[in-house]
C-alpha cells in the first residue's frame, strides 16, 4: 500500500477520503484540516488568548499540540473530576505533555470546587453519570475560561463525537439542540465562546496523528461511561461508515448546510447565579450551585447520622 | 508454527500467519475503522499479512461518555 501523496509506504487508509497515508503526510492532513476549519468558521485569530480543555485523552492532546505547532497561544485546563482508578491517570498524560512541550496547564480539582468528585456526586444527584458531569464540566471550564479572561474555550470533539450528537438529536427530533449544534458557539457575557476545531477529523485519524507523534494519552476509557449512548451512536455510524464510507462526514456536513432550517429555543434572559455569579437561566442557584448544595445537604445528613466528628 | 496474535482490550486472538490484517479483523468481527493496529509505538497497515510469533495490538479508538 503506497501513500497516494508521496508514494512511500502507506500505513492507513483513509476511505472516507480516498487517501493511503504515510505517518509523514497522514500529519500533514490532520494539522490541515485543522487550521482550515480554525480559519473557515472563523473561530479565533493568533492574537487572541486561548484555552483548550485537557482530558490526558487523544483528542485534547492531539488539539493541543496542534494549535501550538500552527503558532497559537493555547494553555491547558486539566479538570481532575475525582474518578477511582481514572481521574490519576488521566492527569498524569495531561501534566506529562503540557512539562514535555513547556506549556501551561490550569488544573482544577472538582471535588474542591463542588464538594465532591464526579463519583460522590453521582450518589447523591439524580441523573446519569455522563449528564451530571457534562454540568458540572461546562460549568468549571466556562468559569475558568471566563475569569482567566481567556477569549475561546476549546474542546477536542472530534467527527465521531460530532455525528454521534447529531444522530442522537435528529432520532428524538430535539430541534433546540439541533439549532445550536455548530463547530463555534458565539460568546455573550459571561459565557465564554467554545469552538471545536477537530469536527472534520475522524476518531481514528486523530489517535493514529498521536501514535505517529509519540503523543502519550490515556486509552483507558471513564468507568462511569460503560454503557453510554454515545457509544452506542457511534458504534451504529461506524458500522454505516463500512458499509458506505464517508457516512459521517457527509451526515456532518450536510446538517451545517440546512441546520439554520432548524428553529433555536426562544432565548431565554440569563441571569446571575446568586451564589457564584456565573449566568443561569433559572430564578435562583444555577445547575452547578445547586449540586453543590445538595451535596453539603447530603454530607450535613451523613454527620447529624454518625455524630458530629470528635 | 507460531501463530500470530491480536490484543484487543482484555482479549487476545490467535490469528494464523500470512493473513493480512484486514482480512484477520473482518474475520474476527472488528470494523476496522474501529480500531488502529499497533506494535512497537508504529501504526500497522491493513495490507500487512501476519508473521509467525508476532504480536500487535488493536488500540480503540472510539471513546465516549
Amino acid at each position: 500500500m503506497k501513500c497516494t501523496i508521496c508514494k512511500k509506504p502507506a500505513v492507513i487508509k483513509l476511505r472516507h477520503a480516498n487517501l493511503k497515508l504515510c505517518p509523514e503526510h497522514l500529519v500533514a492532513r490532520v494539522e490541515k484540516v485543522v487550521a482550515e476549519t480554525i480559519k473557515k468558521f472563523r473561530m479565533f485569530t493568533p492574537e487572541e488568548r486561548v484555552l483548550v480543555a485537557v482530558s490526558g485523552g487523544k483528542d485534547s492532546l492531539a488539539l493541543w499540540g496542534i494549535l501550538n505547532k500552527l503558532g497559537y497561544r493555547a494553555d491547558g485546563v486539566y479538570l481532575d473530576l475525582g474518578i477511582a482508578g481514572y481521574s490519576g491517570r488521566s492527569r498524569e498524560f495531561s501534566e506529562g505533555f503540557a512539562a514535555a512541550h513547556g506549556l501551561k496547564l490550569l488544573v482544577v480539582r472538582v471535588e474542591e470546587e463542588l464538594g465532591a468528585g464526579i463519583d460522590g456526586l453521582v450518589k447523591v444527584a439524580r441523573g446519569k453519570a455522563c449528564s451530571l458531569c457534562g454540568t458540572v464540566k461546562r460549568y468549571l471550564l466556562n468559569r475558568v475560561a471566563y475569569e482567566g479572561g481567556y477569549d475561546v474555550l476549546l474542546t477536542g470533539h472530534n467527527l465521531d463525537d460530532e455525528a454521534a450528537t447529531l444522530l442522537g438529536n435528529t432520532l428524538c427530533w430535539e430541534e433546540g439542540y439541533l439549532a445550536r449544534q455548530h463547530p463555534v458557539l458565539p460568546g455573550e457575557g459571561k459565557l465564554v465562546r467554545r469552538a471545536k476545531p477537530l469536527v472534520f477529523l475522524s476518531e481514528r485519524e486523530v489517535a493514529a496523528y498521536c501514535v505517529i507523534s509519540g503523543i502519550a494519552y490515556i486509552y483507558e476509557e471513564c468507568p462511569h461511561a460503560a454503557g453510554a449512548r454515545s457509544i452506542t451512536l457511534k458504534r451504529v455510524l461506524n458500522e454505516l461508515e463500512d458499509r458506505y464510507p464517508g457516512t459521517k462526514l457527509g451526515f456532518l456536513r450536510g446538517f451545517l448546510k440546512v441546520r439554520e432550517r432548524f428553529t433555536p429555543p426562544e432565548p431565554v434572559e440569563l441571569r446571575d447565579c446568586p451564589s457564584c455569579g456565573m449566568p443561569t437561566a433559572s430564578e435562583g442557584l444555577c445547575r452547578f450551585c445547586r449540586l453543590k448544595e445538595r451535596i453539603t445537604r447530603h454530607a450535613l445528613r451523613v454527620t447529624e447520622d454518625h455524630g458530629a466528628p470528635a | 508454527m507460531a501463530m500470530a496474535t491480536l490484543k484487543h482490550r482484555d482479549k487476545t486472538y490467535e490469528v494464523e500467519p500470512g493473513t493480512t490484517l484486514e482480512r484477520a479483523l473482518r474475520e474476527l468481527g472488528i470494523i476496522p475503522e474501529t480500531v488502529l493496529p499497533v506494535r512497537d509505538g508504529k501504526i500497522i497497515p491493513p495490507t500487512h499479512r501476519l508473521e509467525e510469533g508476532e504480536e500487535i495490538e488493536l488500540v480503540d479508538v472510539i471513546s465516549g461518555g
